[in-house]
């Protein structure tokens, strides 16, 4: 069994985006848009008792992601390890899953007009290789391994030191990605980047709500009918029609 | 003229007249259409099995997971079970652009459309007494008809509303066109177009293949012809109508059987 994970250690993250730039290089990731991304909390309390965070966030192949039941198609899928993938030749680009995610993790790629997000670098790994960001990330604040293997690194962080999910009491679907570092610095960043409620476009919502339940209803009932004139034809048998 | 053998509104048939009119047939579909309708039902069947098993969440699926699996696991996998579902209907709209080309003039210019699908007064009153009768709250005779019956009518009025919003909502999701949001309500509408549909082809289906009384209809599906007794009964406005021409025809011809010299010898003004 295999369970990805990524444990982000603050103290050691500088913010240099070195993470994204690997990341967007290894994935074409076009300008303007991001798998995984930096963003700095404001600039907490008064000289000289300052502090703030950064956030490294990216997709977290969540247990419970709401990205999976969104999706129509089928194109957002778990794979054996865990890691949610995107089929791009499924995908039909209709933005459910984007609208589903707490964390803004997807986007709709411009060229290929298909949701794409991170995949815990899943080519990479498959082929042995760390993530493109946790192989540059040069203050190894990122760790990534298997959370089923008791023996491994990721396993003591989130089990024996306690690194945290950024989850709040309203949105806990499991995220994947796990953040460590000084109480106060780990609170500020999950306070300033809570996870959102999932959403559903309106047209989804009609589908969901409204659409599925009448065609369901409207098929059943001509099919009832249709069904009860074939039986009441069975049983008065057919009269002779051409008379 | 004999028009006046031609009787304006229906009237009992002796046995011996019914028998020779069971004899007699009236062409009712071309070859092409004939065609199109078989091609068409094909498409239908294809495209309803694997774009239902292309809806797999379970907030939309409208089918058992098993069917769903069964399909992806028959197709190979979800992507190529969306190339199935798309290289069908890329046909599927290819075929009616290329019939809507060449047959314009025959099937669908306003004229026609209004001549055989457009509702008039006496499907109205066909409608209500049909439904009634189904509910054996009325004995009412059935008004005459047309080519087409009022409840043909519908379905047709609505199967031309629905096509060219399944097709050009199933081009939309395959090209991406419009940006994400449209294509959003592209797979919405396109669901809801083919779920109205469906459940008039269920009708359809029935009326077509199993109804006792359409039996003629249905086999005039295959060979394009109905018998006049049929006709006569079933579509007495459309009967009439062709009853009409052949006399005009067979006059004229009549006429110009009589008078080959003047008919055959160019006019000299």
């Amino acid at each position: 069994m295999t369970r990805y994970a990524m444990v982000t250690d603050l103290r050691k993250c500088v913010g240099c985006q070195a993470c994204t730039a690997a990341c967007n290089a290894e994935w074409d990731v076009p300008a303007g848009y991001a798998r995984t991304r930096i963003q700095h909390t404001p600039v907490q309390g008064t000289f000289p008792d300052l502090a703030a965070g950064i956030l490294v966030a990216q997709c977290a192949q969540c247990d419970e992601a709401p990205c999976l039941p969104a999706c129509p198609s089928g194109a957002t899928h778990r794979d054996a390890n865990g890691a949610i993938l995107v089929d791009r030749d499924v995908c039909i680009g209709c933005g459910f899953c984007v609208a589903a995610c707490p964390y803004d993790a997807r986007y709709i790629h411009p060229v290929f007009k298909k949701a794409d997000k991170c995949d815990f670098c899943a080519p990479r790994v498959a082929r042995g290789q760390e993530p493109a960001c946790v192989a540059t990330c040069p203050t190894h604040a990122k760790v990534f391994g298997n959370l089923e293997d008791r023996e491994s690194p990721i396993f003591r962080l989130v089990y024996d030191q306690g690194a945290q999910r950024r989850e709040t009491p309203a949105i806990q679907v499991g995220p994947n990605v796990y953040y460590q570092g000084r109480p106060q610095q780990v609170a500020l960043v999950m306070n300033a980047f809570p996870p959102r409620a999932p959403r559903m476009p309106a047209a989804g919502t009609l589908w969901e709500k409204v659409a599925r339940p009448v065609v369901l209803g409207a098929v059943g009932l001509t099919f009832a009918g249709q069904a009860i004139a074939f039986f009441h034809q069975l049983w008065h048998g057919e009269e002779d029609y051409e008379d | 003229m004999k028009t006046s053998s031609i009787p304006e509104h229906p009237a009992p048939l002796s046995g011996e007249q019914a028998e020779a009119m069971r004899q007699r047939h009236l062409k009712k579909h071309h070859i092409a259409i004939i065609m199109l309708h078989w091609f068409n039902a094909l498409v239908w069947i294809w495209e309803l099995t694997t774009g239902i098993a292309l809806i797999s969440t379970e907030r939309l699926r409208v089918v058992p997971m098993a069917f769903i699996q069964t399909l992806t696991e028959l197709a190979g996998s979800r992507a190529n079970l969306m190339r199935l579902h798309l290289g069908i209907g890329f046909t599927w709209i290819v075929v009616f652009l290329i019939y809507g080309l060449f047959g314009w003039r025959t099937y669908l210019s306003q004229e026609v459309l209004k001549r055989e699908i457009a509702l008039d007064a006496d499907d109205i009153t066909w409608l209500r007494i049909r439904v009634l009768g189904i509910l054996g709250r009325s004995k009412e005779s059935l008004p005459p008809q047309g080519v087409y019956n009022a409840g043909q009518k519908l379905f047709a009025l609505m199967v031309y509303a629905a096509l060219p919003v399944i097709m050009a909502t199933g081009l939309i999701m395959a090209f991406h066109l419009f940006g994400t949001a449209v294509v959003g309500w592209a797979a919405l509408i396109h669901f809801c177009a083919v779920g109205a549909v469906f459940s008039g082809l269920i009708i359809h289906v029935y009326m077509g293949a199993v109804f006792p009384e359409e039996k003629p209809a249905f086999f005039s599906m295959f060979s394009g012809v109905v018998n006049e007794g049929f006709a006569y009964s079933h579509h007495f406005k459309w009967w009439r109508e062709m009853k009409l021409k052949e006399q005009t025809w067979e006059a004229a011809h009549d006429q110009a059987a009589q008078a080959p010299t003047e008919a055959e010898t160019p006019s000299k003004h």
